[in-house]
């Protein structure tokens, strides 16, 4: 920068920033008024002014370190990991010897675009807690697991209803909406596409959220979904 | 912290995305906060958590561990605007709400963020995630402390060098070439 480039410049920077004193902004504007291709050259710097205050904070926030991730969306993430990108190859090939069923059913779900969304609205297990479970198919099922599955879900929840759905936002709304009042209430999804089988219990001294992973066959992780519940609620 | 490994993240690795959330948590909720914390501070939790669900579903499409963290801090950002411009837009929509804001003489409310005045706001994700990238790799130390210790955080010439161990004539030096670099990354001209 040559020593008059160099002066404009300065000036500029200090008037941009409302930082120039008043000897030094009748400078500028004299300079503006002889030279009229600094008007153009201001404009540029003001729009590169602006641009700097933007993106300079982004930049500013991709170095930043100190805050600490909360536990309670770990479980949420993970749960989108696991429906967006499947389960990592490795647990799947461990599952093969003993999960056998369970692999049938995913490859025959995995070609199918459709979904399906089973909810047992709710039940009142006498002097339990009021418990409602759903199923999720982000990708389809064949009649014949659909039907198996809802059964085994029946025969763990008795006196239970059915619904279907075929959007995952509907799950989130019914996930996340809870009943008025203190009373303890359970919510448990089968999440078929993730392999998981989720529990929401509400109305505890603290909220509980537990991810059950199907590692053998659904019958034995809704069992495990059942006993934590019972243990959770036994007051 | 390290950055995590990316393989592993696209192959949906558990324990890979923990490492990966807690690397890129102060990036996008700072980001989410830069954009909302004025107006919807309720919302940046929820924002910067939403903006890593993107991230997940955009993960295959990402070439480089390095493009990780710009590309969510992208997203928040974007997201952050489209829930700005969502909300102010049905504030003032049809007369549905009524709002108890002083409309200004535009018809904007006075708490009403300038909608589109950020160069920034207009760039899809992608575009915005690499002009990011491409800022952090050019500006090099102290180019970039001296642009944010006078633009964001309102130094003068004097303090600068104080605080910097720079003469007080390199400062203007240093804020020049900045913002030249800055000009050639974020510039319509050449990018467009």
């Amino acid at each position: 920068m040559n020593m008059n480039n160099e002066r404009f410049f300065n000036l500029a920077m200090k008037v941009i920033a409302h930082q120039a004193a008043d000897v030094e902004r009748a400078e500028f504007d004299a300079l503006l008024a002889s030279q009229s291709e600094l008007r153009v050259e201001f404009a540029r710097l003001e729009t590169d002014a602006r641009v700097a205050k933007d993106a300079l904070p982004m930049m500013d926030a991709m170095e930043a370190t100190a805050r600490e991730f909360p536990a309670y969306a770990r479980q949420r993430l993970q749960t989108k990991v696991r429906q967006t990108l499947g389960r990592p190859v490795a647990k799947q090939e461990s599952d093969r010897s003993v999960a056998w069923g369970w692999r049938w059913i995913l490859g025959l779900t995995v070609a199918t675009a459709a979904v399906l969304f089973v909810a047992l609205p709710i039940f009142r297990a006498p002097g339990g807690p009021v418990i409602g479970v759903a199923m999720l198919d982000t990708v389809g099922a064949v009649r014949t697991s659909d039907t198996n599955e809802t059964e085994i879900l029946k025969q763990q929840w008795r006196n239970s209803t059915f619904q279907s759905f075929d959007k995952s936002d509907s799950l989130e709304n019914w996930e996340t909406n809870w009943p008025e009042g203190n009373k303890v209430t359970a919510k448990v999804v089968y999440d078929r596409a993730a392999g998981e089988v989720r529990v929401s219990l509400h109305g505890l001294a603290k909220p509980q959220q537990r991810t059950f992973v199907i590692e053998r066959d659904l019958a034995a992780t809704i069992q495990e979904a059942n006993a934590f519940i019972q243990e959770q609620t036994k007051h | 912290m390290n950055p995590p490994d990316l393989h592993a993240l696209k192959l949906g690795d558990e324990s890979a995305w923990d490492a990966a959330f807690d690397w890129l948590w102060p990036t996008v909720f700072a980001v989410a906060q830069l954009k909302l914390q004025p107006f919807l501070p309720d919302e940046v939790e929820d924002t910067a958590i939403e903006a890593l669900e993107e991230l997940v579903a955009k993960v295959r499409s990402v070439n480089s561990v390095e493009e990780l963290k710009p590309l969510a801090a992208s997203i928040a950002h974007n997201r952050g605007v489209s829930l700005l411009r969502n909300r102010f837009a049905k504030k003032r929509g049809a007369g549905k709400t009524e709002s108890l804001d002083v409309p200004a003489e535009d018809g904007k409310a006075k708490d009403e963020p300038a909608s589109g005045d950020s160069p920034l706001d207009s760039l899809a994700e992608k575009e915005l995630a690499a002009r990011l990238q491409k800022s952090l790799a050019e500006l090099k130390p102290p180019q970039g402390e001296i642009l944010s210790d006078f633009f964001l955080h309102g130094l003068r010439y004097e303090e600068i060098a104080k605080k910097r161990g720079v003469a007080v004539g390199s400062v203007g030096v240093y804020l020049k070439r900045g913002l030249e670099a800055m000009r050639r990354i974020w510039g319509q001209e050449e990018n467009s």
